[in-house]
């Protein structure tokens, strides 16, 4: 009778132990982890829905600023995304239908970041030595002068 | 929508409403000597985790998209990269990448006979700068670069916690809750794709637009490169531009040597490229 109480003990402390570990490795662990690999699967459908798309394309753009829209199209800038000037469109209308102004950068310096020459650029692009092709100053608006940033001409 | 936090972690709206974060209780656990206090804790604390748990599985915001249909793949020819770093910008837009930081970037290598120089500043985010070299310069040209999506990646083997993984459809990504920021990930990674964001202190890295290309979208550097110099595709689609670009062109990867077998793949690629 003796020894069968030990017995019991001894396997109450395990059972004690075993569920213990159950329970706290049944918290630590969640419960999509390993359903598809080492890894909470969960977490695929959050990755899914982190953030709304802030980049929609010129066609998104074109639904309000049609006329501007057929005009890239025609031109040179054709391939130009709007939003590579101006921004995301998520930034010009958010979510909820708000609208603020986009932005409109009117400095050389924007047109500069593609076609000002440096090395490195593929020699057929359209590139310019700034300060050679601009007869004065560097203000904003330099460029736009002379080029129309939807449609340019060379 | 969530657009502030650059992952999905606590404060993801609804869908997570997660009482008391992992962290938080391996801190707890830290600080509680003793395994009988550590059983007790685990009791306690298991019932409101496991109803929390229940609803962390929410439906996809991307309404019926198959990750095992899709197995995506990125191309890149520098050969048409003007380096104008529109990409850069608008990822970190797209993605609320902390300043200084990149999840893509562009590089310039300028070359010669007796030399090569590498410059990339601000990850090339402002466009680049004219350069002069102390050497001749035969041949100069961009490579924008990212998380390569590698297939055997080290990035995950050296996770401890299971943050970081591979989706069925071939994207690497990371756990933005169960990263405990150790960053060996971003030391494992030879090609310098990831970080540790000074917000979140997890880990992060390109995503190739997980959250666009669930939709139908193209990843944002895609959708804005003027010149298509960055292309992406499904290798699952029969007359994917891309999967016939991989299958039938010369593409190279970046290390090959390291046989993460990337899946950016990039066309006409020089041996200077590292
Ligand atoms: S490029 Fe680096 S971070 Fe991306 S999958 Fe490969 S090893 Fe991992
Ligand atoms: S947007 Fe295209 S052309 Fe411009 S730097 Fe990026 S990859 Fe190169």
């Amino acid at each position: 009778m003796e020894h069968a109480r030990h017995v019991f003990r001894a396997a109450l402390v395990v059972l004690v132990l075993l569920a213990g570990v159950g329970i706290t490795r049944g918290f630590l662990v969640p419960p999509t982890y390993g359903l598809h690999g080492p890894y909470r699967w969960a977490n695929v459908a959050e990755q899914m829905s982190a953030r709304t798309p802030a980049h929609r394309g010129p066609a998104a753009c074109g639904t309000c600023h049609e006329d501007e829209l057929r005009r890239r199209a025609a031109g040179a800038h054709r391939a130009v995304s709007c939003e590579i000037c101006h921004g995301p469109l998520l930034a010009h209308v958010a979510a909820d239908g708000r609208v603020t102004a986009p932005q409109v950068d009117r400095s050389p310096a924007l047109c500069a970041r593609c076609h000002r020459k440096v090395l490195g650029r593929p020699a057929a692009f359209p590139q310019v030595v700034l300060e050679e092709h601009v007869d004065g100053p560097l203000d904003a608006g330099a460029c736009l002068a002379c080029h129309d940033p939807h449609a340019p001409t060379p | 929508m969530d657009d502030r936090t650059p992952c999905p972690a606590p404060t993801g709206g609804p869908s997570t409403p997660r009482v008391l974060g992992r962290r938080a209780f391996l801190e707890d656990v830290l600080l509680l000597s003793g395994g009988a206090v550590v059983f007790l804790a685990g009791a306690t604390a298991a019932a409101p985790a496991a109803a929390a748990e229940g609803a962390a599985s929410a439906p996809p915001a991307a309404e019926g998209y198959q990750p095992w249909e899709h197995r995506w793949a990125y191309l890149v020819d520098p050969e048409r990269c003007i380096g104008c770093g529109s990409c850069v910008r608008a990822c970190s837009a797209e993605n609320h990448v902390p300043d200084g930081f990149f999840r893509t970037w562009v590089e310039r290598y300028v070359t010669g006979m007796d030399g090569t120089s590498v410059d990339s500043p601000n990850g090339g985010k402002d466009g680049f700068p004219a350069l002069q070299v102390a050497f001749v310069a035969t041949k100069s040209f961009f490579v924008p670069k990212m998380c390569n999506h590698c297939r055997e990646t080290p990035c995950i083997q050296v996770c401890p916690v299971g943050a970081s993984y591979r989706t069925p459809d071939g994207v690497v990504l990371v756990d933005g809750e169960r990263c405990i920021g150790c960053a060996y990930c971003v030391q494992a990674c030879p090609f310098g794709s990831r970080f540790l964001s000074p917000e979140t202190h997890t880990a992060e890295k390109c995503t190739w637009c997980y959250h666009r290309i669930t939709r139908g979208l193209r990843p944002a550097c895609v959708e804005v490169c003027p010149t298509g110099a960055r292309a992406f595709g499904d290798l699952r689609r029969e007359g994917d531009p891309v999967r016939h670009a991989i299958e039938h062109d010369r593409v190279a990867v970046l290390q090959p040597h390291l046989r993460t077998e990337p899946q950016c793949f990039y066309l006409h690629l020089d041996g200077e490229v590292r």
